[in-house]
């Protein structure tokens, strides 16, 4: 079937097309000169609005530095190419010839938060991927509430203590699929979980809870008073989009870490003022990949309590495919209760 | 900086615009595309001395730009979807053949960009801020990939159309 050239040119240019489109798109072009003629104009466009948007962002967020090998092997090659120029006159070339291409310094290593946001996006993507991931929940500090002198009791500072998160275990699925694994201060499991369409909580004792509402059960989760919710990393990594200044950690190399040969880069978001959730979030992920190997939050509230506490990538390991339903987590003689 | 350094930037930047377009049409990923044309950028400048003033720069630097993507093709042909060696030749004489006036009118673009709002803005961001594909938008914004890809190309549509009016405008004045 023949399909709409415009249709092909902008499908091409978003990487859209299946390889029998590509294969049309690329007939079509060599069909007339005419129509390579379109195609070159659709992709001016295209490559303006690239430039354009770009740098409006870089002007955005300020001032750049040179600090990436490949810029500096281009300083190098143009010195090579005009020794008389001084470091001055070298850079002020560099900068005209990057202006030029639009380039400026984009994906270079620069530390500016549209490129931590880029970052952040590229994480958000990966973490929507649907490989089963596992991770430790480390409580690195506990900052207990101030008094509360003569102010009256909240709804919130009424309510049963929660569930420690020391030792919590958490699975999780794509973006709304998880099981958190606790214990409560008696000691007993506590496990609470989503398969996506539904939410669900074991206690050690008494009836299975299951409510159709995904959120039902959220009172439990660290992080949901914030909308910055554990169990959701998806959800929790949007809010940072939109209530937290992100910016790539200004870390040396050799504080980078290595791990299974790969990079490990820092992004760091800190709160804006009036928004709420923890002060501080970071996160440590594999440059290349974007996967997320620990994340750390900093003062987050939990009940009256702000914790600081470590999420660690124990494994990647596949989970059985019921592994996010409450069944999988109780004896089948376990009573169920649905709550709305 | 002496006078052979700065005619090299004044002919490259007058002729960017036509040599990042090929790029760009080749070379889909952002990323990518800037290493690429950096590379040709410096090959330019590094060969200048061998243009001919008589010749057209556009084609000269088109020539450069030519070897550079021949040998980024190369090694991706195997693994990519990307256009065949006759292709990206047709493609590459359709930019040398690119009038100064056609890409001066994508000057207008800027202002045109300004009336994006909404959704249409934020789907640029993400598309040519953050070089993201249609499938990594829609994941972000609830949407489905082929809505993406739909909207991207009205978008584009619109710009093209504010731009010609834009044109059509600046020819009337007197």
């Amino acid at each position: 079937m023949m399909h709409n050239p415009r249709e092909l040119i902008d499908g091409y240019l978003d990487d859209f097309l299946t390889a029998e489109q590509q294969v049309e798109l690329s007939d079509w072009i060599r069909s007339d000169p005419s129509h390579a003629k379109a195609f070159a104009h659709a992709s001016l466009l295209h490559d303006r609005m690239r430039n354009a948007l770009a740098v409006r962002a870089e002007l955005l967020d300020g001032p750049k530095t040179l600090d990436e090998p490949k810029t500096e092997s281009s300083i190098r090659a143009i010195e090579r190419r005009f020794p008389s120029m001084s470091v001055w006159s070298t850079a002020a070339s560099v900068a005209v010839l990057c202006l030029g291409t639009g380039a400026l310094w984009f994906g270079f290593g620069q530390s500016t938060a549209s490129a931590a946001m880029r970052e952040l996006n590229r994480i958000i993507v990966n973490n929507v991927a649907s490989q089963d991931r596992t991770y430790a929940i480390v409580v690195e500090e506990v900052h207990a509430p101030a008094p509360r002198g003569n102010r009256p009791p909240t709804k919130e500072s009424l309510r049963p203590p929660k569930a420690p998160l020391e030792g919590a275990v958490l699975h999780v699925r794509d973006s709304n699929r998880f099981v958190l694994m606790r214990k409560t201060i008696g000691g007993l499991p506590f496990i609470t979980g989503s398969n996506g369409q539904q939410s669900w909580a074991i206690n050690g004792k008494g009836p299975v809870k299951i409510s159709e509402d995904v959120h039902h059960f959220d009172r439990d989760l660290p992080g949901h008073e914030t909308s910055i919710p554990l169990a959701n990393l998806h959800e929790g990594l949007e809010q940072l989009r939109q209530a937290y200044h992100v910016q790539l950690s200004s870390l040396g190399p050799e504080e980078y870490e290595s791990q299974g040969g790969e990079m490990v880069r820092m992004l760091v978001a800190v709160k804006k003022p009036k928004e709420r959730g923890p002060q501080r979030v970071e996160i440590a992920y594999e440059s290349k990949s974007g996967r997320i190997m620990h994340m750390r939050f900093v003062q987050m509230p939990y009940g009256p309590d702000r914790l600081d506490l470590r999420l660690s990538l124990l494994n990647e390991n596949e989970l059985p495919a019921d592994y996010f339903e409450h069944t999988s987590h109780h004896s089948p003689d376990r009573k169920v209760e649905t709550e709305n | 900086m002496d006078e052979n350094s700065q005619q090299a930037i004044r002919y490259w930047t007058l002729a960017q615009p036509v040599i990042s377009g090929y790029v760009t049409s080749v070379v889909r990923d952002f990323r990518d595309r800037d290493d690429v044309l950096q590379t040709i950028a410096v090959a330019v400048f590094e060969s200048f001395t061998s243009y001919d003033p008589s010749r057209s720069f556009v084609g000269w630097a088109m020539g450069i730009a030519r070897n550079q993507m021949g040998t980024y093709l190369r090694e991706r042909r195997r693994n990519r979807l990307v256009f065949d060696g006759e292709t990206v030749e047709l493609l590459a004489k359709a930019f040398e053949q690119i009038e100064p006036e056609e890409t001066r009118s994508l000057d207008y673009l800027n202002d045109c960009l300004d009336g994006l709002e909404g959704r249409a803005r934020q789907l640029c961001e993400l598309r040519y801020e953050n070089d993201l594909k249609p499938a990594a938008i829609a994941s972000l914004l609830s949407m489905t990939p082929n809505t993406v890809a739909k909207s991207l190309q009205r978008i584009r549509e619109q710009l093209r159309n504010c731009i010609e009016r834009r044109v059509a405008l600046e020819g009337a004045r007197p």
